[in-house]
């Protein structure tokens, strides 16, 4: 399994000569076009019931656009929550832990791809193993741990449990299974230190893995739930994704603050993924590659 | 479905690596290998030993106790109660019922966008994009966008029923269940679409040349060749999914809290509840070790069936 080059367009002509029957490809445009429509047109509904006005809302019979655009919608729901902080606070959580998985995951990865050394197999087999361990069977004993530790309710506490991530790291020993050994190999013999190898020569091939690896922790982790649920209690450390359902469920008339408080998330998540398409096309295609 | 749960198949025949591998006697450069590929591993071992694998012999302990407080060792009990409880055989049942229904949502849909658009119409690029947006789409944004646009009294769905003169339905009260099921089918049918074409891809383009000569229609060329070489990716994506709707938590916490009564109570929800409402804590432990034996089970069909290249 390899990253690169992957014949993406190998076969995109096919299909003229390969129809069911005569009009097959009108009937695939307009099904293909219908589902892509139901995908994005509840989101797009989103973005109209953020602009809003409170009596369209309220009013008891749902409107498809705002009469008005109410872009005062967007200060007032910073004054209705300090949602400025919750989007803050899950930016520097996804943001540590994508730094530690860039940092981390390449390295454990590299070792597996391209050492020898006494229990390998075991070591390896156990790190994946933690793939089949559900979040739900650490969740307590994670909850109790850093309660005892003082670490509920900080960063430290949002952020450490998931330094590291078993899907990365196989991802990345893939990927490194395939960087040639002869620079590395050259520069041994040139006494360069084993950090220099990696660091200088071998990361930065990766380039590619890492991307695909960088984006999809950080979208992760701006989506996560579970964790943030359990391990905050104050409003200080909410993150944006434990922040919507509870202002939605203290001011559950104003669906128009929910909505634009939920666009804070949704735009830069939502460009990240315009603007990366092509990486997270790959790394959704290498999910399902054995 | 998410990518973070998927379970790659180990590849137990990995060939060692080609790096120092001269004999089996500890030369210098070995060993400083060995050392090197330790010092490059602690982080590693430390990180997964103290998030993952105490925490999991900790839950182990405790299921066995009545609880984190003065706890008494009660041997199998809380396992034995948990597998005769109603309310968690139910929630496992209904937990099943959830998995089957978005995933034969899901797979049908991807599935079909994935031959459709796999015949190069153009624009496809743009169309997987749409498709692909509510996958990217925090589920706390998913599932209080679903709740408002099914509210029976501000939603859009039911206004537009009214405006064509049909009567108002309240889903979430009458079809619980098949409501989350459908919005999850919305959210992922992107996903499974993206395993499908990636599956697509890869089967070899002088397969199909060849059975065209042999004169096979494309009816005969869909079943006998695409559908057989997708085995694979479909069995991938059946266990994937189960697996990941066996952890389904932000649907029932965000639209239906389980509810009404336990209609979607999904297990881990349940787990959630014994744990954090309830405070069963011992009784919550070995159902969330129920579930960790049920997703090892299924990874382990999986690593089987995925090394028998020839059956799937």
């Amino acid at each position: 399994m390899t990253l690169a080059a992957r014949p993406a367009r190998r076969r995109s002509q096919r299909g003229l000569d390969d129809r069911l029957f005569p009009g097959a490809t009108a009937v695939s445009y307009v099904v293909a076009i219908l589902l892509a429509l139901a995908c994005v047109i509840p989101l797009l509904y989103m973005i109209s019931l953020a602009f809003q006005s409170d009596a369209e809302v309220q009013g008891g019979t749902a409107v498809l656009l705002p009469s008005t655009w109410q872009w005062g919608n967007i200060a007032r729901v910073f004054d209705a929550a300090p949602f400025g902080r919750f989007l803050l606070n899950s930016l520097i959580v996804a943001g540590l832990i994508t730094i530690s998985h860039l940092v981390f995951d390449p390295m454990v990865g590299y070792v597996f791809a391209k050492f020898d050394f006494p229990l390998k197999g075991a070591i390896f087999t156990a790190i994946l193993a933690t793939m089949m361990i559900s979040f739900f069977v650490r969740m307590l004993p994670l909850y109790v741990m850093f309660s005892n530790a003082g670490w509920l309710n900080s960063y430290q506490g949002l952020v450490v449990p998931f330094l590291m991530d078993a899907f990365g790291i196989f991802l990345m020993r893939q990927y490194m299974i395939s960087v040639p050994n002869e620079l590395g190999e050259a520069a041994r013999v040139d006494g360069a230190s084993e950090w220099r190898i990696y660091w200088n020569i071998v990361l930065p091939q990766t380039k590619p893995a890492l991307a695909v690896l960088g984006l999809f922790s950080f979208v992760f982790q701006m989506n996560e739930f579970i964790w943030p649920l359990i391990a905050t209690s104050t409003e200080q450390m909410r993150v944006i994704t434990i922040a919507l359902p509870l202002f939605n469920k203290e001011s559950f008339t104003q669906w128009n603050l929910t909505a634009m408080a939920s666009l804070l998330l949704f735009v830069p998540i939502c460009a990240l993924f315009l603007f990366t398409q092509k990486y997270v096309v790959r790394g959704i295609a290498m999910s399902g590659i054995k | 479905m998410s990518l973070v749960d998927t379970v790659p198949v180990v590849d137990e025949g990995t060939p060692p690596s080609p790096t120092r591998r001269q004999g089996r006697r500890v030369t210098p450069l070995r060993r400083k290998q060995i050392i090197t590929a330790y010092l490059f591993l602690i982080p590693a071992v430390v990180f997964f030993v103290a998030m993952f694998f105490y925490p999991l012999f900790n839950e182990l302990l405790t299921s066995f106790t009545s609880g984190l407080t003065d706890p008494v060792p009660v041997g199998f009990d809380n396992y034995l109660r948990a597998l005769s409880d109603p309310v968690v055989i139910h929630s496992f049942l209904v937990t099943l019922e959830y998995a089957a229904g978005s995933l034969v949502g899901s797979i049908i849909i991807g599935l079909l966008l994935a031959l459709m658009l796999n015949q190069g119409l153009r624009g496809r690029v743009v169309l997987r994009t749409m498709i692909l947006v509510p996958y990217m789409t925090s589920i706390a944004i998913v599932g209080l966008l679903w709740r408002n646009i099914l509210d029976p009294s501000v939603g859009i769905l039911n206004t537009a029923l009214h405006a064509v003169g049909l009567p108002g339905q309240e889903w979430l009260n009458t079809a619980p269940l098949q409501t989350l099921i459908g919005i999850t089918v919305w959210q992922e049918s992107g996903y499974v679409m993206m395993l499908f074409l990636a599956g697509l891809q890869a089967i070899p383009e002088e397969v199909y040349e060849a059975s065209k000569i042999d004169g096979a229609g494309v009816w005969t060329r869909f079943r006998r060749i695409t559908v057989p070489l997708l085995a694979p990716t479909t069995f991938f994506v059946l266990l994937v999914g189960v697996i990941s709707s066996m952890q389904q938590f932000g649907l029932p916490y965000i639209v239906t809290n389980g509810g009404p009564g336990d209609a979607t109570s999904l297990f881990v929800f349940q787990v959630y509840q014994e744990t954090f409402t309830n405070q069963d804590i011992g009784y919550a432990s070995a159902m969330a070790f129920l579930l960790l034996i049920f997703i090892l089970i299924l990874s382990f069909i999986q690593m089987r069936i995925g090394r028998r290249k020839d059956l799937v």
